[in-house]
């Protein structure tokens, strides 16, 4: 059980580093050092020697999120009414098999739950990386460019975690750094994400040799050290370097939700909203005396598409000829789009007739077999599994739109 | 009798009443003449023209779609909204547009948006890999980690578990986002539109794991999608244990592809971006999973340094959406009697009270709730309004039964700074101009 005593304690704890935090912000200070001890969670969790299961909240008390929890009463659910008789022995699907289970179960966790033997160095990194990532988040992890400016930067020259506390308050203010290096609190998530969810156009598309590599990469770009050891190129990471990575922000986030305690630690700081914002219900006389002070817009976005109406008219006669589709359109915006569309590194975009121009150089046979095996950061048909004529399809539309 | 005749015997009778008019006779008959010359097909042969100059013509003349026959029953096998509507769509803008619009969002059109239910083509629609295309044969669904009793369902099989049906929004905790430092988008469509709400039909995962033997050290689940991001997170097992379900219908149809079909996971009342979509897995564990979209994102950094991480319910919250940027007042005249309207929720719990002030937050007065007032549900407000013609800064504050007032944005910022992201929940502000003009405003000192 957890004790009530414990759990009193760091209620207390909370609310005072909350008033802590709420106290130097008001008076305008600067003052990092105090702020950051509005740290209740992290500091207070000591698993205790037992915890109770999980179970829902019960009447009247709070929630995990500080939030009220409703209960069932006399067949009402709130507004809602509940059929209550037993839900049990059911009797619906099966076991899934080892072999099921080992498919998709390919998280890795911050202790190494799930992470695989293999290894990878920062040179194989980095080539790999320029070859099927760089076009998105540029060159060292500098971020996309241009049309591609929403795509994340991943790592920051000169940044620390100490960034962090920059807020921009002023116009010229610089902000706080968000990237790997600076911010995220375990390398098992870049592991696992990379693995599951990257290259974007082809996720799950690379061994586990490749993430070792890749990640290696994006370890050193961001100047982390591994047991005291900087990653050159030379660098070899393997399944026992990685778990001695220590990210510089561990340590970065409350409240606590590590161990038997995690989730009351949690509970406790969700239930004093001075922790995130809270307002109060003043009626009247609020702004005592003092006239509102209006902020309007500095640059006002409105690049809407489409453009804002509320026209209730008939839309607009569709001009364009409605002329046949051609028949690789379709699979073009399907899986060719998200790198052809845009001035990507090396894939030659819909429309720029100068660099089809160029491809076409080398003769269309050769343009048709370099897409299906796949060329550069191209992988083989796109990463589609269409047929070879529905793919030259494809390659004739783009031809044919960019002359 | 042909038919010009008979439309004349008809407006004779109409002139006889009008004896205390001023019009003539005469002149009555010339102009009705000359009308129903030109414009017979649109003229009722049954009901008189009148020829006023502040008659109306869209009830004196006869409208095309009242003298012919409509569409055929079978015309849409799934109906369509008018043409007319046509611009109440959801909206993109390049600042939001990552990964090509492929991990991006679109906004909901929240300033059109009439009662509490969001129409399923309107939903606001965040994804990470693009919208994925699940063929529901294909689907299966994978329960396993720290339980007795593992198990594999086939959609068939999971929609035979009991099912319940609940009305919740879903908020992206960065609805509202863009505007920490400052208002950017005068448009209640932009600023607030990261939301929505359905009606949705599902299984409550308690009576799902019921039986399988929930080891006692299971703490946090995570859920997974099959789509392209398999976009992962992880959820306390109190709340699987409180009111999480898998859902698969949402206003009485099959969830939409951009809403995870054929199955997607509701937190009510949390981050849009736990309510995972086309999940295919929950893992039960003693350790949470950091997850990528709760470290790298989703996570809200204070001054200190530190950031908030599973900062799981959005908070209590409000936005007046009539008057609004896109819906002011230009059309009322001084001394028009006009409904103000908006809709507040919390995920925290239910709205009990909401405030508006029309003096910049100076003084309040308290308006109506109206409608389902419901936990963790879009409520709507209203409060009858005198128009006066004259500049207002109008807002509204919600207050839910947890304990938790709306704050403004000094008394937000003043804790979690500017740089948060996520959690937006401060007053907005309308600033309404003498011309009736509606601006996005704020009212802050920092």
């Amino acid at each position: 059980m957890y004790t009530f005593e414990k759990y009193k304690k760091f209620i207390s704890s909370a609310v005072v580093a909350s008033v802590v935090l709420m106290s130097t912000s008001c008076n305008g200070s600067n003052d990092v050092e105090q702020k950051a001890t509005a740290e209740p969670a992290k500091a207070e969790a000591k698993p205790a020697e037992t915890v109770a299961a999980p179970v829902a909240p019960a009447a009247g008390e709070k929630g995990i999120d500080g939030g009220a929890v409703y209960q069932t009463v006399n067949g009402m659910y709130t507004s809602y009414a509940v059929n209550e008789q037993e839900k049990k022995d059911f009797t619906f699907g099966r076991a899934p098999t080892a072999t099921e289970i080992a498919a998709w179960d390919i998280d890795v966790m911050p202790d190494g739950t799930g992470l695989p033997e293999g290894e990878g160095s920062v040179e194989e990194g980095d080539e790999l990386y320029e070859e099927k990532c760089a076009m998105c988040h540029g060159d060292f992890g500098s971020g996309g460019k241009g049309s591609r400016s929403t795509y994340p930067t991943l790592s920051v020259g000169e940044a620390s975690i100490d960034s962090l506390t920059h807020q921009r308050t002023t116009p010229d203010a610089d902000g706080p750094k968000r990237v790997i290096g600076t911010y995220w609190p375990y390398a098992s998530t870049l592991f696992w994400y990379i693995q599951s969810g990257m290259p974007f156009p082809h996720p799950k598309s690379l061994s586990d040799n490749e993430t070792y590599a890749l990640v290696a990469y994006l370890l050193s770009i961001n100047e982390i050290e591994i047991d005291g050891e900087s990653l050159d190129d030379e660098y070899v990471l393997n399944r026992e370097k990685f778990l001695k990575i220590k990210m510089p922000n561990q340590n970065g986030f409350i409240p606590n939700i590590d161990g038997p305690t995690g989730p009351a630690d949690a509970k406790a700081f969700y239930a004093d909203p001075n922790n995130y914002g809270n307002g109060t219900r003043c009626m009247s006389n609020c702004l005592n005396g003092e006239k509102p002070n209006i902020v309007r817009p500095m640059n006002i976005i409105d690049d809407f598409e489409p453009p804002m109406s509320t026209e209730r008219m008939l839309p607009a006669e569709n001009t364009e000829e409605a002329g046949p589709v051609h028949p690789g359109k379709k699979l073009y915006e399907a899986s060719c789009a998200v790198c052809h569309a845009t001035d990507a590194m090396g894939a030659p975009n819909l429309g720029n007739k100068e660099a089809w121009a160029k491809v076409l150089d080398k003769g269309i046979d050769k343009v048709y077999a370099n897409g299906i095996s796949g060329v550069n950061a191209m992988p083989p048909k796109g990463g589609t599994t269409v047929s070879d004529d529905e793919f030259k399809a494809a390659v004739d539309y783009m031809i044919e739109s960019s002359k | 009798m042909n038919k010009m005749t008979e439309t004349s015997q008809v407006l004779d009778t109409a002139s006889e009443k009008m004896s205390v008019e001023q019009s003539s006779r005469r002149d009555f008959f010339k102009k009705a003449a000359v009308y129903s010359a030109s414009a017979v097909a649109a003229t009722s042969v049954l009901a008189p023209v009148k020829l006023r100059a502040e008659d109306d013509p869209a009830i004196v003349e006869e409208a095309p779609w009242g003298v012919k026959l409509g569409d055929p029953v079978s015309k849409n096998k799934y109906g369509v909204p008018s043409p007319y509507e046509h611009n109440n769509i959801r909206r993109t803008t390049a600042l939001l547009a990552s990964g090509d619009e492929y991990a991006s969002i679109s906004m909901c059109p929240i300033h059109e948006q009439e009662g509490i239910i969001t129409p399923n083509g309107l939903f606001f629609n965040r994804v990470h890999g693009g919208v994925a295309h699940v063929d529901p044969k294909g689907y299966r669904l994978m329960i396993h980690g720290l339980l007795e009793k593992p198990l594999v369902l086939t959609l068939n099989e999971l929609k035979r578990y009991p099912s319940v049906t609940r009305i919740h929004f879903i908020e992206c905790p960065a609805n509202g986002g863009p505007e920490w430092r400052g208002p950017q988008f005068n448009s209640v469509q932009f600023a607030k539109g990261m939301m929505s709400q359905a009606e949705w039909t599902g299984v409550l995962i308690k009576d799902l794991i019921a039986d399988l033997g929930l080891k006692p050290d299971a703490r946090w689940m995570l859920a997974e999608g099959c789509d392209n991001s398999e976009m992962g997170r992880t959820v306390p097992v109190e709340k699987v244990l409180d009111d999480a379900m898998l859902v698969w219908a949402q206003n009485g149809e099959a969830l939409r592809p951009e809403q995870g079909y054929p199955v997607r996971l509701l937190v009510p009342g949390w981050e849009g971006n736990l309510n995972v979509k086309w999940v295919k897995r929950l893992e039960f564990a003693s350790e949470p999973f950091y997850a990528k979209e709760e470290t790298a994102k989703y996570t809200v950094l204070t001054p200190s340094g530190k950031a908030i991480q599973h900062f799981y319910a959005v908070e209590v919250n409000s936005i007046i959406t009539s008057p609004c940027p896109e819906k002011p007042w230009t059309d009322l005249k001084k001394g028009d009697l006009v409904e103000i309207q908006g809709l507040a929720w919390s995920g925290q719990g239910t709205i009990t009270n909401v405030d508006i002030t029309f003096d910049g937050g100076d003084n309040w007065v308290e308006a109506s709730l109206k409608g389902l007032v419901l936990p963790k549900a879009w409520t709507r407000f209203s409060y009858m309004y005198r128009y006066e013609g004259k500049p207002l800064l109008l807002a509204s504050r919600a207050v839910d039964d947890s304990g938790h007032v709306q704050p403004t944005i000094d008394q937000e910022t003043a804790v979690v700074g500017v740089e948060a992201v996520y959690h937006r929940n401060s007053i907005c502000t309308w600033e309404v101009t003498d011309k009736g003009v509606v601006n996005n405003v704020h009212i802050r000192k920092v």
